[in-house]
This record gives C-alpha cells, structure tokens and sequence, in this order.
C-alpha cells in the first residue's frame, strides 16, 4: 500500500438483517445498505461523498470508523485490519478517528457544559487532568471560534453554528488524524454554513487532517473535496478529482444528480437544460436485478438488467461503475 | 394584471414565557394573478409565519396576529369570520407544506382524503369524487394512479406523498398556493420532479405561488419575484433577476456571497456573513442586521431603516448606496 494512503476499505459491506418472530426471530430479509464498497483517502485529503437518503453513505462512514462493524470486507487504518482487531484493541485506534455529526442538538449531552463536552475525549483517551485540561480546553475553544468564557455555558445557550463549532472542538480535542463529517452542514442556516466549511478548512491546513466529507450538497462537496465519490443504493457508482467529476462526469446518475443542483441565477437557470429522473430511488430491501440504477437510467440498455457494472478506471484516478458510459474515452 | 393578494404591514407576534417575540414585524408585499412570488429566508425569520398568518392558522395562545391587513380578492381575510375563512382555506387558498407525513392522516386512504378535501369544497357525490380523484393523482404523475387510490400514506415514498399533496391543494382550483419549503424533506433529484410539477401545474391552471424556502437556487428558478426576509422584516424584494444580478442589501449580498456555485469555477475561500442569526427576543434597536453587517456605520444602530425604492420594484430597506 502507498505510503500516503491513510485509510483504505476493500470490499467493505454492510447487511442488517430484517428479523420476523418475538420470541424466535428469523431473519427474512437483508437491508444492503454498503454493498462491497471498494475506496481509500489520502492523508491530508478531503473525500467527498455524496447520494441521496438511504443511499448507505451514513452507514459507510460508521463501517469505517467501526462504529458499527461490518459485516464483510476489511479497512486499513494506517496499514491495520480494523476489522480484526478486537473491541478493546479497537479503543487505541480510535484516538486517530473522530466523527462530526449532522446534528448538533442532538449530539451534544444537554446536560454537559461546554467545557465538559470538549474535555470529555481527554479524560477518556489522555492523563491530562486539572489546570493542564482547563487551558487545553480554552485552546481547542479558541481554536474553533468560540470564547474560552464559553466553558461554563450549556448548549441549549449556543446557537446551530456555534454548537456545530463545540462538536468540532471535541472532535479535535485528542488530535485524530482522521475525522468523518457526516453531513455536518445540513442543520445549519446558509449564512452559518460558509463560516464552518472555512472552519473545516482552515482545521484541515493547520492540524493536517483527513476528511471524509458526506453530504448531500454537491455545491458544498464540490469546495471543500479534493476528490469525490457517489453513491447511489450501497454502491459507489463514480469516483474522481473534484475537477474531473464536476467536468467531465461519467455515470448517468452523477450526471442527473449536478443537473439536478439548481443554481442561484435565474438567468443561468433560465437557459438551463435539466435531466429530471423519473421514479424514486428504490428501496435497499429489494436491490433491482443488474445494475442498481438501471430503473431510473436514461441510457439503461438490455445489458443492464442482468449485469452489476463492476468500478472501472476509465482515466486516471477516474472510476466509474456503467456499462454503457464505463468505458475509456 | 390584477393584484391577488395585498399584505399590508402585517404584525404577528408569539407571546413567551422569556417575552415578546415579533415573529413578522410589519411586512407587507403583493401578489398578481398567476405570479409566483418566492419569500426567502433563513430559519426563524418569519417566513412561514407571515404566509401561515394570511389564513389565520397561527396557533392563538401563544401566537396573535397584532396588526396589518391580508386583503385578498378585495377582502380582507384578517377581518373575516371564522366561517368565511374556513370557506377560503383549501378553496380559494391552498398550502402545502414541507413535512408530507405529519399532514396527512395516516389511518385514512388517499384516495378517502382526497376525496374529502372534494365532497367538503367542491360538494361532489362520492363516485363523482372518486373518478376526480384519479384525475388528480394521474395529473401529479403518481404512476398506476388507479391502483394507488386505495394505498395508505405510508405505503408512498416522500416524494410520492408530496405530490399527493400538491394534488389535494390543486383539487380545488385555488387562486393562491402557498407552498412552505414543499422540498426540504426530500432528496435533490426528487426536489427537481416535485418542483416542475407544481410549476406546469400552477401556469396551467393560472394559480398565483407563494413560494417560501431557505434555498436560493430554487428561487432563482421558479420566481418571478422574491422578497428576502431577515428578523421578521422584508429586507430586500424585486424581480427574482434584479434581486440576484443587483442586490443592494447587505445581507442579500452575503448570502448570495456565501453559497459556493456549480456553474462557476471554485473559488479558493468562502465569504461568509459573520456573527450568529438574531435572537428575536433581543433584537437591537435599529437595524436587525447591524450587528453582522459589513457595511454598517453609527446611524444603523439607532435608526431602523424602512424599505425604500431604488429601482423598478425594486426595494431595499438599507441606508448604505451601493
């Protein structure tokens, strides 16, 4: 493995099973949410992610963190199989990973002061106790632009942007080198939304982080992501530089989905051409035969039905799962 | 054309427990026949109380409409009985909203609802209802119409029961449909579906829109007008293309400012408002965006600027000249 990738998945998969029965459960079905997911990020990077709800992009991002532990597949942390490594072995590795959630009322304890919140992962993971703890808490405050004074105060008296600021000073509170930030915009006021991605931005260049960014916004994910990866029904279906897939996009889906962005001008609007897909994404219960989009696909040939279009490098560091798009130009 | 809907300086404030809230604080705007006005703005600005408040739905204690006129047709709806509004709403003015599945009723078919919302405003037989029914979920392009009649809210996607709801808000030819961020709840590629039908189906039945949302890329593509609201006050409204191409108020510009674009290149760093969104309890005495401008100076903080003219519909309540 390449020296600069810091985490890799293979095959990453992830069922929950559907149980039926109180007292003998059997399972009957089997939710596919990441379906043999095939990626890695490079140190100091920002992948985006991108699909729609219930695309498993969510899942994806607590599979690598092993938040929840998939149920097949395997992902390298710094060269370690996360996969094998016990509950307990786990709890080291987990100083490096940290997450940011979407929502920031309900991920703060209420009933925790600022400063607890953000000394928390201290107490847990470091000796750093008494003067040492308040003064580095005051930093990491500081540091994400809010007011050491702010220690003392509850989080029902800070507002979204300010509480979404505290779950980032926590984040970094045991210095992780990578941190999952699963749609930690989508909370907030547009106007707060700008101040946080130069957060996350600023962060990144000073603390050397790695992201994986999941969101739903492909305006937002175009700025702050290096390379970007879409997902659509447990699947990556496209994944490349930031430049190459806002430019030159490959599959059908990546290409419905930009074109479904609306762009704040009327006059570009105007003239605009728009792919309206037909349908709703299906359910991940019952995962169509062949390639996943092939239902709502514009281009879907016969082909489609019966075969999974398997990730294919079609440039460099461009991969796309299609049959009929998938080929190199 | 005629003017549909005229608000004149409507207050509607929420009595709480830490004080006075003015939830809308004097806003007034109107509406042409056929027109589809957007009302942009972040959480807690009153956009959805000023566009509830017009058909009387606010929740009274704690809320009260304080002052203003919602002249609509020639009358006034604040003024109104109980019962002449009741024969408004749903009839005259329809709304759908952003939550699909807290407004309908989850024990009820849709095609019972609908057929409801028909026998109640439309006085039709209930066979008659039914076959109108199948018109309106054909028309909102629910595929198998016939078969989905009898399903439960339930068994639909979200972006299925959002067009059953548009359907039950279309049922009646409204003049007016007032539509509260009908597609934050669902997914970019089902937005798109949603809002292209509510606007095919409004130009062709010629209903007025008032279309209240928090993205401005939905704006820019389905208004003719917009008015931006920021603390319970209109603080900039025009043509959609004005308001985009020449903003004058300040925070107009920082949100247009603020939002990274797809179809420009990438720009290297955010300009971002800063501060936090006003506490609508402690508002300051002049401008309700003082604080966060970047263009303030000493008047703003004492004085609240009222909205003035600076081009055709084109109003800005801004001391500063760009």
């Amino acid at each position: 493995m390449p020296d600069d990738i810091l985490i890799e998945a293979k095959k990453l998969t992830m069922y929950f099973p559907i149980t039926k029965g109180i007292i003998r459960q059997r399972k009957v079905a089997e939710v596919k949410a990441v379906d043999g997911v095939d990626f890695y990020v490079r140190r100091g990077e920002t992948l985006g992610l991108v699909g729609e709800s219930g695309c498993g992009k969510t899942t994806l991002g607590r599979c690598l963190t092993q938040l929840i532990r998939p149920s097949a597949g395997e992902v390298y942390f710094e060269g370690l199989n996360l996969c094998q490594l016990r509950e307990d072995q786990l709890r080291s590795v987990r100083q490096g990973m940290q997450f940011i959630f979407q929502d920031p009322f309900d991920s703060l304890d209420p009933r925790m002061a600022a400063g607890e919140i953000v000394a928390e992962p201290l107490r847990v993971h470091t000796r750093i106790r008494g003067r040492a703890l308040r003064e580095k808490v005051a930093f990491l405050l500081r540091v994400v632009g809010l007011e050491p004074s702010m220690a003392e105060r509850y989080p029902h008296e800070f507002s979204g942007g300010q509480r979404q600021r505290l779950g980032i000073a926590r984040a970094l509170s045991i210095r992780p080198k990578f941190i999952v930030c699963d749609e930690p915009l989508s909370a907030l006021d547009v106007s707060i939304q700008a101040q946080i991605i130069n957060l996350l931005e600023d962060l990144q260049a000073e603390f050397e982080l790695t992201y994986l960014f999941i969101a739903h916004d492909l305006s937002v994910v175009r700025h702050i992501s290096h390379r970007v990866a879409v997902m659509y029904l447990g699947k990556i279906v496209e994944i490349a530089n930031r430049n190459d897939l806002y430019l030159s996009a490959r599959h059908p889906y990546t290409v419905a989905l930009l074109s479904a962005v609306p762009i704040p001008d009327p006059l570009v609007e105007a003239s605009r051409e728009r792919i309206i897909l037909s349908g709703d994404p299906p359910s991940p219960i019952a995962i169509p035969s062949g390639c996943n989009f092939h239902p709502r696909c514009p281009l879907a040939i016969e082909a489609c039905r019966e075969m999974k279009p398997p990730l294919v490098e079609i440039a460099p560091g461009h991969m796309v799962a299609c049959l009929v798009r998938g080929r190199t130009s | 054309m005629n003017t549909l809907l005229h608000v004149r300086n409507l207050k509607t404030y929420f009595n709480t427990e830490a004080g006075i809230v003015k939830a809308v604080d004097g806003v007034s705007y109107h509406l042409k026949e056929g027109e589809t006005l957007g009302l942009v703005g972040e959480s807690g600005c009153g956009k959805s109380v000023s566009a509830l408040s017009i058909l009387r739905l606010i929740p009274n204690p704690p809320g009260k409409i304080m002052d203003g006129e919602v002249i609509f047709e020639g009358r006034d709806l604040l003024k109104m009985s109980e019962d002449e509004i009741q024969e408004i709403r749903g009839n005259r003015i329809a709304m759908v909203f952003q939550e699909p599945m807290t407004s309908l009723n989850p024990v009820l078919t849709i095609g019972l609802q609908i057929g409801e919302v028909l026998e109640l405003h439309r006085y039709l037989p209930r066979e008659e209802a039914k076959e109108e029914v199948r018109r309106l979920l054909k028309m909102v392009g629910i595929p198998d119409a016939e078969r989905r009649i009898d399903d439960y809210p339930h068994q639909f996607s979200g972006g299925m029961r959002q067009r059953v709801m548009i359907a039950m808000a279309l049922s009646c030819n409204p003049k007016l449909l007032i539509a509260d961020e009908p597609t934050t709840a669902v997914d970019v590629t089902i937005q798109a579906q949603l809002l292209e039908i509510i606007k095919e189906l409004t130009a062709r039945l010629g209903t007025a829109v008032i279309l209240i949302t928090h993205n401005l890329g939905v704006v820019a593509r389905y208004v003719n007008r917009m008015a931006v609201m920021y603390a319970g006050r209109i603080v900039e409204s025009g043509p959609a293309v004005t308001v985009y191409h020449h903003p004058r108020h300040p925070y107009t510009i920082g949100l247009l400012g603020s939002v990274p674009r797809l179809d420009q290149p990438r720009k290297e760093r955010l300009i971002p408002i800063e501060g936090q969104p006003p506490n609508l309890l402690h508002l300051p005495p002049g401008c309700s965006f003082y604080p966060r401008c970047a263009h303030r100076f000493t008047r703003c903080a004492g004085e609240r600027p009222e909205l003035r003219n600076v081009g055709t519909e084109h109003l800005v309540a801004c001391f500063a000249d760009f």
